[in-house]
């Protein structure tokens, strides 16, 4: 949590994106967007900005607003309830908290304001082929050459590579793994768009012919944990807020929809979906925000609780947008319906940054390794 | 029971069918011997083959079912098409059950021989679940039935030459008793087809408005306002055919004959075959599919024709749960593959389709909940839900009044 912002100043901010959102992230605009090559909004992306949303993690040194992990889940909560389309986890999230743990001041001075202003996008790759956001995953080598370094091998699954001006490249060097700046990121050839899923979600394929970088001093294995933790709570938020919005929209529809002389809701087939959606949906939101504050705290049971917040929030959203479909009856299974966009959207975020087993595995280990002590 | 390979043993049906196809069928090269003239389907309902249980006179063979799945044995051992209409033709079967004479021998043949198609024009805006509460009115005005009313949902409604139509013909009955069930021309003014794009990315199914559609007499299945038991008839068989899990897969992809995903293939080639908790859940997935196979295959033993089997309403139950959790497991298979769709990525678009296309079994035909609901309350004879508008006059109902 931050120490810069009083708790009002965390509910104002929250409540104005929610209006921003409401007002410029309708589900007409998301799906215009959907039809745009660039696939988001510049000028609420701009108002965004305006808003300190995406300098949110970024310290006022360098204009921004220093929150931590509880103001950014609050924020995603209302991004994912919008079904927001464009890069706000890929710079907002892990653009900048890469950028703020590095230790080079010059660095830090010359990118973070820009990820700030929203005047630069950055986009982060972490993963190669094999999609599993572990080091073991990561299948880009970096050979030193002179002061600089060359990157070569293939990086996949890159969000919103397409709209990043800066790229950071998670790299094998021989000392191990290290995070590469590739500035000018618009004219890096290699960048192929992958058609996905989930139309309000880009992603690229990258392949690396001896590229040059930089390499940003202070960025190993841990500091890509870490940001990789902020990344899943911002993502857990996402979850957890759509689950919400999708159930809410879900009842409305049921307590409406009249079959056999009643609101189809009133058939216990039907409440008892809902009941159980609720308890999945106030589950992720809580778990989504003890990890944001553990993290924030530096709690010892944070690993566990971001672990849980990753699998907990991902199948949570995956059942209440499944469910939802199911409980519109033929109208869900229409793509001019929202259902199946966040539908798409859920299914989406539960392979984003590794599969709901492998969370299941490491909050098992965790909770092992604090049983043992 | 028969052994497919010793000769000696063989019954004299099974040799005729074998005869027959020897003759008129190429199985290595899974296609017709010659070029016989005509479509190798019409060739099948010539023969007799198309529907064996029918009647001589509508084109069967008024075979036992014991005798039919025989011929439909041998047509499935050769890989030949069109065999087993008696049991699985949606239309065909309701209109052999209640059709006039003039209009079976307009439409029968044709349909059986799958020259032309039909759709079904049940749900409407406001009667999905709720069919009984359907709106669209037909009414006599001395020379024949003219119709007006909105349908929605119906698959096929571009292509279909008949459209299989619930209307209301008496509003002052209650809502059950005052439907007719009408086989509608499609081909004519006064119909428009609005088509509407679906979760999957394709267009299968319409809206229909009905303008003033005219019906000739004959066209009325079953009595006036018996609509409703004509509809069961043709919806046990259309949910014996969701049952046995038709149409799964995306139309033109590769894979198997039936669009079965082969789960193990895609389970050795992901590496995932040594995981003992991914080969628990793939044995579970596995089984609820060969569980409802034996299911299907004893209600077909079970089953004399026009006559409903629990088991029936059963299977499509069970092939919703078999769609999902296949799906489920194929998208855990591929992992952060799945994010990915379209043309380059055909393991993903075929997972994704699949995904999405589970849906039209657990919602087409009668959802997973009005399924539970008939298997609670006509097969095992549980209290019905109360239904407030059953017993009054369908005009007095809040679907008119609102
Ligand atoms: C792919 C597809 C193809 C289709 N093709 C055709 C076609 O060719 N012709 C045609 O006529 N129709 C067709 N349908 C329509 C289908 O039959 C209806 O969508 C279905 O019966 C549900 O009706 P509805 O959409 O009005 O949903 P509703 O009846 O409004 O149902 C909404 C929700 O309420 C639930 N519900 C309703 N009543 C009860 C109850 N009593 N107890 C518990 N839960 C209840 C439902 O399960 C559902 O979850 C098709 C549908 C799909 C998805």
């Amino acid at each position: 949590m931050s120490e810069y912002l009083s708790e009002e100043e965390r509910r104002a901010i929250r409540e104005s994106f929610a209006r921003l959102l409401a007002k410029h992230c309708t589900e007409s605009d998301v799906r215009r967007l959907i039809a745009t090559p660039e696939g988001y909004d510049r000028d609420l992306w701009r108002r965004m900005a305006d808003m300190g949303v995406l300098g949110l993690l970024v310290d006022p040194t360098y204009g921004g607003s220093g929150a931590g992990a509880v103001e950014l889940e609050s924020l995603m909560e209302e991004a994912g309830a919008a079904l927001l389309p464009g890069p706000l986890l890929s710079s907002g999230v892990l653009g900048s908290s890469l950028f703020s743990a590095c230790t080079d001041d010059g660095v830090r001075l010359r990118l973070l304001p820009g990820l700030a202003s929203g005047d630069t996008i950055a986009s982060v790759a972490l993963t190669g082929d094999s999609g599993t956001w572990r080091p073991d995953g990561v299948s880009v080598d970096a050979a030193p050459k002179g002061d600089a370094w060359l990157l070569t091998g293939c990086a996949s699954f890159v969000t919103w590579a397409c709209a990043a001006d800066v790229l950071l490249v998670a790299a094998r060097a021989p000392d191990g793994l290290g995070v590469f700046l590739v500035e000018d990121a618009q004219s890096l050839a290699g960048v192929t768009a992958l058609q996905t899923h989930d139309p309000t979600l880009h992603l690229s394929r990258v392949v690396f012919k001896g590229v040059d970088a930089v390499r940003l001093p202070g960025l190993d294995e841990s500091a890509l944990e870490q940001a990789m933790n902020l990344a899943r709570i911002a993502l857990a938020g996402e979850q957890a807020g759509a689950a919400r919005r999708v159930l809410d929209g879900t009842v409305e529809y049921i307590r409406t929809r009249v079959q056999f002389g009643r609101p189809v809701g009133g058939f216990q087939a039907i409440k008892h979906m809902a009941a159980d959606l609720l308890l999945e949906v106030e589950s992720a939101t809580s778990v989504a925000r003890q990890a944001a504050s553990a993290f924030d705290e530096g709690d010892a049971d944070s690993n566990e609780l971001i672990s849980l917040a990753a699998f907990a929030c991902a199948d949570a959203f995956v059942q209440t947008a499944s469910s939802a479909i199911q409980m519109h009856g033929g109208i869900g299974f229409t793509w001019d319906h929202w259902a199946h966009l966040y539908w798409r959207r859920a299914r989406a975020d539960a392979q984003l940054f590794g599969g709901a087993d492998f969370y299941r595995d490491r909050y098992l280990a965790a909770k092992e390794s604090r049983n043992a002590k | 029971m028969q052994s497919n390979d010793s000769d000696d043993a063989i019954d004299p049906l099974r040799a005729e069918v074998r005869g027959w196809l020897d003759e008129h069928w190429d199985a290595s090269a899974r296609k017709p011997a010659h070029d016989f003239g005509i479509g190798w389907r019409r060739l099948v309902v010539d023969a007799g083959w198309a529907a064996p249980r029918w009647p001589e006179q509508w084109g069967g063979r008024g075979l036992s079912d014991d005798d039919a799945l025989v011929v439909e044995e041998e047509f499935n051992r050769v890989g030949a098409p069109g065999c087993g209409q008696d049991r699985s033709h949606v239309s065909a079967n309701t209109l052999l059950t209640f059709g006039t004479d003039t209009l079976k021998h307009e439409a029968l043949f044709r349909l059986i021989a799958e020259e032309i198609t039909t759709c079904l024009l049940y749900s409407e805006p406001g009667a999905g679940s709720d069919l009984a509460a359907v709106r669209t009115r037909a009414d006599w005005n001395g020379e024949h039935w003219v119709i007006k009313g909105h349908k929605i949902w119906t698959s096929g409604a571009r292509t279909a030459e008949y459209g299989l139509l619930l209307a209301r013909t008496d509003w002052d009955r209650p809502k059950h008793k005052g439907l007719s069930f009408f086989f509608v021309p499609m081909k004519q003014p006064g119909i428009d087809i609005k088509p509407i794009h679906q979760i999957t990315g394709d267009s299968h199914f319409n809206e229909v408005f009905l303008d003033d559609v005219v019906v000739p007499a004959s066209n009325l299945l079953g009595e006036l306002n018996e609509g409703w038991k004509v509809l069961l008839v043709g919806l046990a068989y259309e949910r014996l055919i969701m049952g046995e899990g038709i149409g799964e897969r995306k139309q033109g992809s590769s894979k198997d004959d039936h669009n079965r995903a082969d789960l193990i293939s895609m389970a050795r080639d992901a590496g995932l075959l040594k995981d003992s908790v991914f080969r628990r859940d793939l044995a579970q997935v596995l089984a609820y599919r060969q569980l409802n196979e034996l299911n299907v295959a004893r209600a077909k033993m079970e089953l004399g024709r026009d006559k409903s089997s629990p088991l029936m309403s059963m299977s499509k139950l069970a092939m919703s749960r078999i769609l999902h959790e296949e799906a489920r497991i194929m998208t855990k298979m591929l992992g952060a593959a799945s994010l990915l769709d379209g043309e380059p990525h055909e393991a993903a678009a075929d997972v994704n389709y699949r995904a999405a296309n589970a849906y039209m079994t657990s919602i087409g035909g009668g959802t997973d909940q009005i399924q539970r609901n008939i298997i609670g309350e006509q097969v095992l004879g549980l209290p019905r839900e109360q239904e407030a508008d059953r017993h009054i006059p369908f005009r007095d109902s809040r679907s008119v009044t609102g």
